[in-house]
């Protein structure tokens, strides 16, 4: 039997998309022993929150996101977590070429078991489905056959027919002994979420705002085999 | 950041005039310009606060923004402008360097 460790490679735009989006299930995994890799395209630093009362300009946003995003992956359990330099609101305008290249470097170099990036069209933002699009496209670039996930706006995705997909197209996680390791990880996004009071109630307060799952769109064949309840 | 005292920016804004400079000017949720180089010829400053600021570039040309309450220079001696609503959210910035800004 193998003793290689369970990897998750998780390719997304901006520091906090890791925590707000899929916290509970990336800390979930990392306390289970999976390898946990992060890519954060950008450092989010055309952001509009300079937190409450504002102490960042545009010109410190960059350095003061980087060193929250890294006090967040410590909350979550994310070990490796790779830049790739393109200025927050262009990675719609970054070469798609280069850009599908790059992550599949990084696929094979990982060989992660299971990849999380935005969908194309419901990301959200351009940034977000930028990055996804180029995500899908570096893994057929592989030729490996890893499970691909499209991560989801909180409960958005317990009725899924309102989105045209199937309860079969989905997967829940469960996150609700993970909240704890969550909050604080929207805690370290300070400069983002001081705006949000709900974020700095005591613990329990502030956790009941989190639910007890997290949905994921299975985005390939590889991911469909797998289980509902778990992206392994 | 700094609540914008208007005499004290018309002073800081002085030192870049005649000066080939680089421009980051944003309207947050709208548009940015990153490193715009220019020559500035003339720079005003209106209002009672938020504060109104305008360009005049040499040959031709304006930049005008308005919205801006806070100022710094910051420590490589670049001047930051940004307009705060308030509950720290950025609605406008306007950096002037004589350096390039990083892209």
């Amino acid at each position: 039997m193998s003793t290689e460790p369970r990897k998750l490679l998780a390719v997304f735009a901006h520091p906090d998309d890791e925590s707000f989006i899929c916290g509970g299930t990336l800390a979930k995994y990392a306390s289970s022993g999976v390898e946990i890799t992060l890519v954060s395209a950008t450092r989010g630093e055309m952001g509009r929150r300079m937190g409450n009362p504002p102490y960042l300009n545009r010109e410190t946003m960059a350095e003061a996101r980087e060193l929250e995003l890294r006090e967040a992956c410590k909350c979550l359990g994310i070990s490796q977590l790779h830049f790739f330099d393109i200025r927050d609101k262009t990675v719609e305008f970054a070469d798609p070429d280069q850009l599908a290249d790059r992550i599949a470097g990084l696929i094979k170099e990982v060989d992660p078991d299971v990849i999380l990036t935005f969908h194309e069209q419901w990301g959200g933002h351009p940034d977000h489905c930028a990055i996804g699009k180029s995500t899908v496209e570096a893994l057929e670039r592989t030729g490996m056959k890893k499970a691909l996930y499209y991560i989801s706006f909180g409960d958005s995705l317990a009725y899924p027919e309102s989105f045209g997909y199937t309860r079969e197209d989905i997967s829940q996680i469960n996150v609700s002994k993970f909240k704890k390791a969550k909050l604080a990880a929207f805690r370290a996004h300070r400069c983002q979420t001081e705006i949000d009071e709900w974020v700095w109630l005591p613990d329990k307060q502030a956790m009941n705002r989190f639910g007890d799952y997290e949905y994921f769109i299975k985005g390939n064949e590889e991911a469909l085999r797998r289980d509902r309840n778990d992206l392994f | 950041m700094n609540p914008i005292d208007r005499s004290e920016v018309e002073d800081l804004l002085r030192i870049y005039i005649g000066e080939e400079i680089y421009i980051h000017s944003e309207a947050t949720s709208y548009v940015f310009v990153r490193n715009f180089r220019v020559k500035l010829m003339q720079a005003f400053v209106a209002g009672e606060g938020p504060f109104r600021i305008a360009f005049r570039f040499d040959q031709i040309g304006w930049l005008r923004m308005e919205a801006l309450t806070h100022v710094e220079e910051d420590r490589v001696g670049r001047l930051l402008l940004a307009g705060y609503d308030d509950r720290g959210r950025m609605n406008v910035a306007l950096h002037l360097g004589k350096e390039p800004f990083p892209e």
